[in-house]
C-alpha cells in the first residue's frame, strides 16, 4: 500500500509534553526534553520511558507544551512583552530558567514560583523575583496544567534504572584487542 | 534454607514455569521494536521486555543456586516440550489490542503471586520477588492504562479489544494452575497458595474489564498443564535459538 | 538568499549581531533571531539525523529475537532503544525550529527524507551486529562529539546526551566482534565477513569527500560543524584499523598501509559511485527499509486515532 493509498485523515503524532526530571532530592527539576502523548497520564509514564531509562532521577513533571510560555534574553531586548494588567485574575505561574551558555544536557531548570494574571506577567514578576544572575530564557507554565509523577511510587518508577548496567559504558571496562581488562565476563 | 530432595525438584519446577513465563513473554515484547504505533511506546515496550528478562534470569538464577544449571543452557538448548510457561504468553504477539490486554492479565496475575512471594520461607526466592515486583508497579500502570484507553477509544479499539480478552480468556486460568510439586512448596511456605493468586488475580481482572465496559465471559474449566504447547512455541524457539544452536563449538557469545 | 529590499542594512546588521554571539560561544535558543539559512540548514541536518537512527533500528532490530544469550539479547534491546530515544531527542530538536513531528514522519515515509545511507545495508549475520556497534557507532561518535558544540542550544543538548549513550553501544559492539574474532572457527569467520561487508559503508558514512561537500563553510561559520569530512574521516580510521588487525582481523583494503611521515593511515579509494547510488535510493535494501516503517506506522494508525479520540472525550466532559 503506497502513501497515497491509505487513509487521507491527518496522522497524529499526539501532542507535545515539556518534560522536566529532577535527578537528586533537593536538586531542581531540568527541562530534558518532551514526549508525545495523548494525555497527562500518558505523558509522565512516557516520560519516564524514554528520559529516565537511566539513573539519575527521583521525580518527573509534565505539562502541555502550548502552556509554556517560552521567551529568552534576546527577544526580551528586542521586543518586549505587554503584561496584561493585574487584578484580571491572578494565577501561580511556576518558573524556569537558564543561566549558562555551558555546554548541558538540559536546559531550563526550576527556580520557583510567581503570581500573575498572565504569562507575560509571570515573565515580568520573575524577572523582578529572580535578577540574579541573568537570565538568558524564561519558561512559565501555570501550576495547574503541571502534572508530577507519584512520589509514593519513587522507588518503582526510578530505582529499576539503575539495575540495568548492561547499558552502562562503565560496565565494559577497558577492551583491547587480545587482551580484555576490567568490566563483567 | 535446606531442602529436601523433592522440595528442591518441586522449586526448580516452580521457579522454571516462572523463568519461562517472563523469557516467553519478554521474547513476544521485543519483537515490537521498531514497529510499535508511535516512537515513545517502542521505547516503553522495549523497557518492559528487557524487565522481564531481567526477572527470568532472577528466577534461573536462583534455580542455579539449587542445582547448578545455566540459564542460558536452559534458554537455548531446551525444545519446545522441555519448556514451562503458559501458553497465553507464547501466542504471536497480535495486534497492539493483544500485546496489551495480555499483558495487563500477566501484570495482574503477577503482581498479585509477587506480592506474596515476597513473604517465602526461602530468602533467596523473597528477595528476587520484591525486585520483581518493584518493577511490575510500573508494568501494571502502563497495561491498565492501555486497557482503559482502548476501550473508551474508539470503536475499533473497543472491538479489537473485545477481539483480544476472547482470544486470550480462555488461557488466563493456566497461569495459576498449580504445578505437581506446588502444594508441597505451599505446606512449606516456600510458594503461596496458587489457587489463593488466581481468585485475586481473577477477581481484579473482572473489576477491571467490568469497569471499562467489558463483557467477560465465564472461566473456562480444566486448561491443561504447563507441559502442553502449541506450534507457536516451536516457531519462537527455532527465532531464539537458531544463532545459538548453528555453532555448537562456541563457548561464549 | 538576495536581502529584501528597504531592510538588506538592518539583515546585515542581525546577521553580524547574531555571527558575534556564535563567535563569542553563545548557544542559540529557540525564540532567538536567526537567518532563514541557518534555521533551513538545522531542521536538514537534525531531520536527516533524526530519521538515521528509526532507521537504523532496523538493522539491528532483525536480531533481537536471534541473540544467542540472555545477556546479549538484553544489550540488543537497550540499543535499539537507544536509538529510538535518540531520534526521539532529535525530532524534539526539529520541533523546537517549527516543524511538526507529522510532517518529519511524513517526509521520511514518503521517501522525500535522506537518512545516513550505511542503514540501507542488510545485516546478515549475528556478527553483523557487533561489527555495526563497532565500526558504525564508532564513526556517528566522531561525528557527534563535534555536534555536540553546536551553537543551536536544543541540538547540542540532543548531542550530548546521545554521546553519554553512545558509548555503551561501541563498547558493547567492540566487546563481541573481539571475542568472535578468537572464538570457534565459525565465529571467527563470521567476524572476518561482517567486517568486508561494513567496513567501507563506514568510511563512506562520514560524508562525502572535502571537494564534494559545498555546504561545510558556512556550516563552520555557523558553529554546527566545526570539522571536515576528511578530518574525522582521518581520526575515524587511525583508531579503528590498528585495533580491528589487533583482534586478528584483515581490514579489507589491499593498498591500507601506515605512512611514517605523516603518522597516519593511508587508506584506498572509496567507491563514491556506489555511496552515491546508495544515497539515491538504489542501496540494497532502501525499499525494504521504507516499507517497514510505512508498515509499522500505518498498523498504528489506529492506536494513535484511539488515545486521540479518548483524550478529546475527557477534554470534552471535563469542561
Amino acid at each position: 500500500m503506497t502513501p497515497a493509498e491509505t487513509n487521507a485523515a491527518p496522522d497524529t503524532q499526539w501532542p507535545r509534553w515539556e518534560v522536566f526530571k529532577q535527578d537528586a532530592e533537593g536538586k531542581p527539576h531540568q527541562a530534558v526534553g518532551s514526549v508525545h502523548a495523548a494525555d497527562a497520564e500518558h505523558a509522565l509514564l512516557m516520560a519516564r520511558s524514554v528520559h529516565a531509562r537511566r539513573p539519575a532521577a527521583v521525580s518527573l513533571w509534565v505539562a502541555p507544551a502550548d502552556a509554556v510560555h517560552a521567551v529568552t534574553a534576546e527577544q526580551l531586548a528586542t521586543d518586549p512583552e505587554t503584561p496584561a494588567p493585574f487584578g484580571a485574575g491572578a494565577r501561580r505561574f511556576l518558573v524556569f530558567r537558564k543561566t549558562s551558555h555551558r555546554r548541558s544536557m538540559t536546559f531550563v531548570e526550576h527556580v520557583g514560583a510567581v503570581t500573575a494574571a498572565g504569562p507575560e506577567g509571570a515573565v515580568a514578576a520573575a524577572r523582578e523575583t529572580y535578577p540574579e544572575p541573568p537570565a538568558l530564557a524564561w519558561w512559565v507554565v501555570p501550576a495547574d496544567r503541571v502534572t508530577a509523577s507519584p512520589e509514593a511510587e519513587v522507588a518503582a518508577w526510578f530505582e529499576p534504572a539503575g539495575t540495568k548496567t548492561y547499558k552502562q559504558q562503565s560496565e565494559y571496562g577497558t577492551l583491547a584487542a587480545g587482551h580484555r581488562k576490567g568490566g563483567r565476563r | 534454607m535446606t531442602l529436601s530432595p523433592e522440595l528442591r525438584a518441586a522449586l526448580v519446577e516452580r521457579l522454571t514455569a516462572m523463568a519461562d513465563d517472563e523469557l516467553v513473554l519478554g521474547h513476544r515484547d521485543s519483537e515490537w521494536t521498531g514497529h510499535a504505533p508511535i516512537l515513545e511506546e517502542d521505547i516503553a515496550l522495549a523497557n518492559i521486555a528487557q524487565d522481564e528478562i531481567g526477572h527470568a534470569l532472577l528466577w534461573l538464577e536462583a534455580r542455579r543456586e539449587l542445582d547448578g544449571s545455566d540459564p542460558d543452557a536452559l534458554a537455548y538448548r531446551r525444545s519446545a516440550g522441555a519448556w514451562r510457561n503458559a501458553r497465553l504468553l507464547e501466542l504471536p504477539k497480535g495486534d497492539w489490542a493483544f500485546t496489551m490486554l495480555r499483558q495487563f492479565l500477566f501484570d495482574v496475575f503477577e503482581t498479585e503471586l509477587l506480592a506474596r512471594l515476597q513473604a517465602s520461607a526461602c530468602a533467596s526466592v523473597a528477595e528476587a520477588a520484591a525486585k520483581a515486583a518493584k518493577e511490575e508497579v510500573f508494568h501494571l500502570r502502563h497495561s491498565g492504562l492501555w486497557l482503559r484507553r482502548l476501550a473508551g477509544g474508539t470503536e475499533e479499539s473497543a472491538t479489537r479489544l473485545r477481539s483480544a480478552m476472547d482470544r486470550a480468556w480462555p488461557y488466563l486460568p493456566q497461569l495459576w494452575q498449580p504445578l505437581a510439586g506446588d502444594a508441597a512448596l505451599t505446606e512449606a511456605g516456600i510458594l503461596p497458595d496458587m489457587a489463593e493468586v488466581g481468585a485475586a488475580a481473577l477477581e481484579r481482572v473482572r473489576a477491571a474489564l467490568t469497569g471499562s465496559g467489558l463483557e467477560p465471559p465465564e472461566v473456562p474449566p480444566n486448561p491443561g498443564g504447563r507441559d502442553r504447547h502449541g506450534e507457536d512455541l516451536v516457531a519462537l524457539l527455532i527465532d531464539m535459538q537458531s544463532v545459538a544452536r548453528a555453532d555448537p563449538e562456541a563457548t561464549a557469545w | 538568499m538576495p536581502p529584501e529590499a528597504g531592510r538588506s542594512v538592518e539583515d546585515e546588521e542581525r546577521l553580524e549581531a547574531f555571527e558575534a554571539r556564535i563567535a563569542g560561544g553563545e548557544k542559540i535558543e529557540p525564540g532567538d533571531w536567526m537567518p532563514e539559512a541557518y534555521r533551513r540548514q538545522l531542521v536538514r541536518m537534525i531531520s536527516q539525523h533524526a530519521h538515521s537512527e528509526i532507521v537504523g533500528m532496523l538493522p539491528e532490530g532483525a536480531w533481537i529475537t536471534r541473540a544467542p544469550s540472555l545477556r546479549r539479547k538484553l544489550i540488543l534491546i537497550a540499543k535499539v532503544q537507544d536509538e529510538a530515544g535518540h531520534g526521539q531527542y532529535l525530532y524534539h530538536a526539529a520541533e523546537t525550529l517549527g516543524v511538526p513531528r507529522e510532517e518529519l514522519i511524513d517526509a521520511l515515509l514518503e521517501g522525500r527524507a535522506k537518512y545516513s545511507s550505511v542503514f540501507n545495508y542488510p545485516t546478515l549475520t549475528w556478527a553483523d551486529v557487533g561489527m555495526i556497534g563497532w565500526l558504525v557507532d564508532g564513526a556517528a561518535i566522531r561525528n557527534q562529539l563535534m555536534l555536540a558544540q553546536c551553537s543551536y542550544g536544543p541540538y547540542s543538548r540532543a548531542m550530548v546526551r546521545i554521546c553519554a549513550e553512545e558509548t555503551f553501544h561501541h563498547k558493547q559492539g567492540k566487546e563481541m566482534v573481539l571475542l568472535y574474532a578468537r572464538g570457534s572457527a565459525s565465529q571467527r569467520a563470521m567476524a572476518q565477513d561482517a567486517l568486508e561487508r561494513w567496513w567501507w559503508p563506514s568510511l563512506m558514512m562520514l560524508g562525502p569527500h572535502d571537494s564534494d561537500s559545498p555546504n561545510t563553510p558556512q556550516l563552520a561559520r555557523w558553529g554546527i560543524k566545526t570539522k571536515t569530512n576528511d578530518q574525522v574521516r582521518r581520526e575515524y580510521v587511525d583508531e579503528h584499523v590498528p585495533e580491528l588487525q589487533g583482534a586478528g582481523l584483515t581490514v579489507p583494503d589491499p593498498v591500507l598501509r601506515f605512512d611514517e611521515a605523516s603518522g597516519h593511515w593511508v587508506h584506498g579509494t572509496i567507491d563514491w559511485g556506489e555511496f552515491w547510488r546508495v544515497v539515491k535510493g538504489n542501496g540494497p535494501v532502501n525499499a525494504e527499509r521504507l516499507a517497514a516503517r510505512r508498515s509499522a506506522h500505518e498498523e498504528g494508525r489506529w492506536v494513535r486515532e484511539a488515545m486521540a479520540a479518548y483524550a478529546a472525550r475527557a477534554t470534552g466532559a471535563a469542561s
